[in-house]
């Protein structure tokens, strides 16, 4: 392993810098291997430590507290300014582009507070370009399939600068090799210990005949044989930090010397967090809650500066003080929350909560409301929604209006994003009646909420009616958040609408929302102008809005927002029959508890779609999800993605049948909303289901434009050059599908290219049907997949390429436009990780991707 | 995780091919642990001559399955997913030994 870590060193020292993640179960000797190798390379690299903590409810920013204590400049400043995550992530890439290569140390990850775990992500994007080596040790055992680490190492994984190292436990012939002196039965020992280093170590300290059954009655036993003094020390530092205790040295000394505790650079710990806990277990309750009493008044004793709120919230629910975690909790979450740790304010929110049993009817609104507004920043909207409504409870019996009204509104937008929107409708004209008779703040921003809900249905009249009371009043208030709110709503529907001059609406708001320091309205202008390009698939202008929202939204924390985006991307990347890519970004979606119904949605839907388009297993499971979420919501944008998923997903496994049903509803609420695109595309599959016999009229409908109608009246031709040219290489082979016998043969290597499976099936049985000679008997044998993943399409880029040619001349000998080549281009760059043309021409041939041709 | 049915037919030109593709596909499986898992796999003796596969997956999604292949270079021709086993006899020694 210390041979792994060293040439990852290397590879750092040849100026590509690495993560790795040091794995292992609890006691495997992950911190004895990092220690050694710390030792052997302090004298040529700048190291630096940090370590999370294994509280209940860690400290936010945690171990780059420890790490920027170290490095001290621009780190530490930010970091003592309470720095969001992605400033801390900025001003540490700062440092490790310097020269020298450093090796940043991050203990137990697998506790790691929210805050800690955005500021890795964003160093684990950006490491390859540092001279640095992040070490990051974790339990593998803590690692459940949902923990949020997790979340963060996908999303990481496809980097080759990230790698995972995996700590085994020591094998039989080791264990017989360390039982040798002992009395102990090898067989015995390796079946109990399972080989762990930690186990293996307590038992042989403990000495005695038996091997005990854990590693805790190991440790006991040897708790056992200290001296009382001895022992007291280590019952006492299992719940007190050493440094706010006095231990007597000659007791200090004897714990030191049994190997319970081990000295670190300022002060002494615990050899393994499992020795403590165990030690700390065994406490009885009433003297354990009173060394929390002991260490909360210690810590309340340090100057402010130096009090962590989190550390005395954790001490104060262990003393039971109702009163201290009335005053630390709300203080930690607090802070938790303003430095993005928002599931640990969550929990420190919660935390006072239980402790809140006397607390007066406005501060319990306030705690509920806060506690309400974290859980929606993580993804928990029910909880969320809970606690709203139990705030608003409060607020009526405190008979404040204006405090009920607002509370209202809130509700209301937390109904709509859990999908209620009939009652979202019915809160949010409920908070307008609340407020009106005093006309301020919160009245405006119902308003704009009323605004909002409207929008979000596609009702255009109600939308803009109430944006305007919304604008009047806010102008006259001078309020900016909810002039800005307002105007978002006008200026999305103008979007939808495709009113000339609404990009450069959506442009002003963006800026007016920049001079207003209104990040999260900023961030929203992204979402507004890529979210509707599927309608139309208006993709190359989209697109270059695409990445600078990433970059918007990701360095400012501004996570539901990236989630949309990140959607965005799914979707667009499987029109453009990029599927591997799709479903990486809608895996991202889907995997992140943040991610709010609207996103999952259309993630779970471009999932479902690819595994049919596959033939792939388990399509539906992901389709009823997005079924479920979207089908009471009324707004058609939710129901659109999952209606069309499901019709093609039955047509595809030859239940045409099951079509109809699928469509109808969304149909006829696009029919309603004038949304021709959508009403295209469901009719389309409709009529593919063979629904064009049940009602001609509807289906040959004139106003359904686009290669959706040439498609349906047989105008195939002109279907598959409209698709080619909106770049959409699967519906092209499907028009093609419709074709004469020679365009079939092309359709079915298309989609045989595209590994669609399915269609492709359906395309070479009609072959047969008609008597063509040679069609398999089903696309058996699928070429092996692509090396980097490039469609057809783009090979094709990428040998002119290699020829030499400019864009403008390819877009003219593969009949292209000038954009989809760019895009192209792009693509081709992406996949192949290249900077250039010349890197990717390289990297290509590289990998044999340009050799038989 | 879930148990899926691999079938990669004559994905491979001889035995020595398979075999390569087989360190590819072990050293990838441990790197992707936690989404993917080689249970065992049956070499098919192709008419044409070619070696082909099943193999018998755990994993978290059939997209997990097929990044696993694109990694380590091996064919997909079909995912089908398990929903029961049954269990006769155990498997015979290895037909070759």
């Amino acid at each position: 392993m210390r041979a792994a870590l060293a040439g990852d060193l290397e590879d750092v020292v040849a100026g590509h810098g690495r993560l790795v993640f040091l794995e292992g179960e609890a006691g495997v000797g992950k911190t004895a291997v990092l220690r050694l190798f710390l030792q052997s390379q302090k004298a040529t690299s700048r190291v630096h430590e940090g370590a999370c903590d294994p509280l209940f409810t860690p400290r936010p920013l945690g171990p780059f507290v420890d790490v920027a204590a170290s490095v001290g400049g621009e780190l530490q400043r930010v970091v003592a300014a309470d720095g969001k995550p992605y400033e801390v992530a900025t001003a540490l890439t700062h440092y490790l582009a310097g020269r020298e290569p450093t090796i940043l140390v991050l203990e137990d990850v697998h506790w790691a507070d929210e805050a800690s775990l955005d500021v890795l992500r964003l160093l684990g994007r950006r490491i390859e370009r540092l001279r640095a080596l992040v070490l990051a040790t974790l339990r593998s055992d803590e690692l459940t399939r949902t923990h949020p680490l997790r979340v963060v190492m996908g999303e990481l994984a496809s980097s080759s600068a990230v790698a995972r190292r995996q700590l085994a436990p020591l094998s039989l012939a080791a264990v017989t090799q360390l039982a040798r002196s002992t009395g102990f039965d090898p067989g015995a020992l390796f079946a109990r210990t399972g080989g762990n280093p930690l186990f293996l170590t307590e038992v042989l300290a403990a000495g005695g005949t038996e091997i005990p059954a854990t590693v805790r009655d190991a440790v006991l036993a040897r708790v056992a044989r200290l001296t009382p003094g001895a022992r007291d020390a280590v019952e006492k530092l299992s719940v007190i930090p050493y440094e706010l205790l006095e231990v007597p040295a000659d007791d200090l000394a004897e714990c030191l010397d049994s190997g319970l505790l081990t000295p670190t650079a300022t002060a002494v710990a615990f050899r393994h967090e499992l020795t403590r806990e165990a030690i700390e277990e065994s406490l009885r309750p009433d003297s354990r809650a009173a060394l929390h009493r002991q260490a909360l008044r210690s810590l309340e004793s340090l100057p402010a500066e130096a009090r962590d709120p989190a550390r005395l919230a954790y001490h104060a629910e262990g003393a039971g003080d109702r009163g201290a975690v009335q005053i630390h909790a709300p203080r930690a979450a607090s802070r938790s929350a303003s430095l993005g740790a928002h599931r640990e304010a969550v929990a420190q929110y919660a935390r006072a909560l239980r402790f809140g049993d006397q607390l007066s009817e406005l501060a319990s609104a306030k705690l509920l409301e806060r506690l309400s507004f974290e859980c929606y920043l993580t993804g928990e909207f029910d909880r969320a929604l809970e606690a709203q409504a139990a705030a608003l409870e409060h607020r009526r019996r405190l008979g404040d209006p204006v405090g009920e009204g607002d509370a209202l509104r809130t509700y209301s937008r937390l109904l709509r994003y859990t999908g209620r929107v009939d009652e979202a409708f019915a809160a949010a004209h409920a908070a307008v009646r609340q407020l009106e008779p005093t006309p301020g703040r919160e009245l405006a921003m119902a308003y704009s909420n009323l605004s909002h809900l409207y929008m979000s249905s596609e009702d255009a009249a109600p939308t803009v009616e109430w944006a305007e009371e919304a604008r009047a009043l806010a102008e006259q208030l001078g309020d900016d958040e909810s002039l800005v709110y307002a105007l978002g709503n006008t200026a999305q529907l103008a979007i939808i609408a495709r009113e000339p001059g609404a990009a450069e609406r959506i442009a002003e708001l963006f800026e007016r929302s920049c001079a207003a320091g209104l990040d999260e309205h900023a961030g929203r202008t992204f979402v507004m102008r890529v979210w509707w390009a599927p309608r139309g698939r208006s993709y190359a202008e989209a697109d270059e809005h695409l990445e600078e929202g990433l970059e918007y939204c990701e360095s400012r924390g501004l996570d539901l927002w990236r989630l949309y985006l990140l959607a965005y991307r799914a979707r667009a990347c499987l029109d453009r029959g990029i599927w591997d890519e799709a479903v990486n970004a809608a895996r991202l979606v889907i995997d992140d508890q943040r991610s709010s119904p609207m996103p999952r949605i259309v993630a779970l839907s471009v999932v479902g779609l690819v595994r049919a388009r596959r033939a792939d297993p388990d399509v539906w499971p992901v389709l009823e999800e997005a079924w479920r979420l979207a089908s009471s919501t009324g707004e058609l944008q939710r129901i659109e993605p999952a209606a069309v998923a499901r019709a093609e997903a039955a047509w595809l496994e030859g239940r045409p049948e099951l079509v109809e049903a699928e469509v109808v509803a969304a149909l006829g609420l696009a029919r309603a909303r004038h949304r021709e695109w959508i009403a295209g595309e469901l009719a389309y599959w409709r009529w593919r289901a063979g629904g064009l016999d049940t009602d001609p009229e509807l289906d040959t409908h004139p106003e359904i434009e686009g290669p959706f109608g040439l498609q349906m009246s047989g105008q195939w031709e002109l279907a598959a050059a409209a698709w080619d040219e909106l770049d959409s290489p699967y519906e092209a082979a499907l028009a093609r599908a419709d074709g004469d016998e020679g365009a079939q043969r092309r359709a079915l290597d298309e989609l045989t290219a595209l590994g669609a499976r399915a269609a492709a099936a359906i395309v070479a049985r009609r072959l047969r049907e008609q008597g063509a000679q040679g069609v398999p008997r089903g696309p058996r044998r699928s070429t092996r997949a692509s090396p980097a993943g490039l469609t057809a399409r783009e090979t094709d880029v990428l040998e002119l390429l290699a020829e030499g040619f400019r864009n403008a001349e390819i877009a003219e000998r593969l009949f292209l436009s000038r954009k989809t080549v760019d895009h192209h281009v792009s693509s081709i760059l992406r996949k192949l990780m290249a900077r250039s043309r010349g890197e990717a021409v390289a990297a290509a041939a590289r990998i044999g991707l340009l050799e038989d041709r | 995780m879930q148990t899926y049915v691999i079938l990669r037919r004559g994905g491979w030109q001889s035995a020595d091919d398979l075999h390569e593709a087989a360190a590819r596909s072990t050293a990838e499986g441990e790197r992707m642990g936690d989404d993917v898992r080689w249970i065992r796999s049956y070499v098919l003796a192709e008419t044409d001559g070619t070696v082909g596969t099943v193999c018998v997956y755990q994993a978290t999604s059939p997209e997990a399955i097929r990044r696993h292949a694109t990694a380590a270079d091996l064919p997909v021709d079909e995912i089908v997913k398990v929903a029961d086993t049954v269990i006769v006899r155990p498997d015979p020694a290895p037909v070759a030994a």
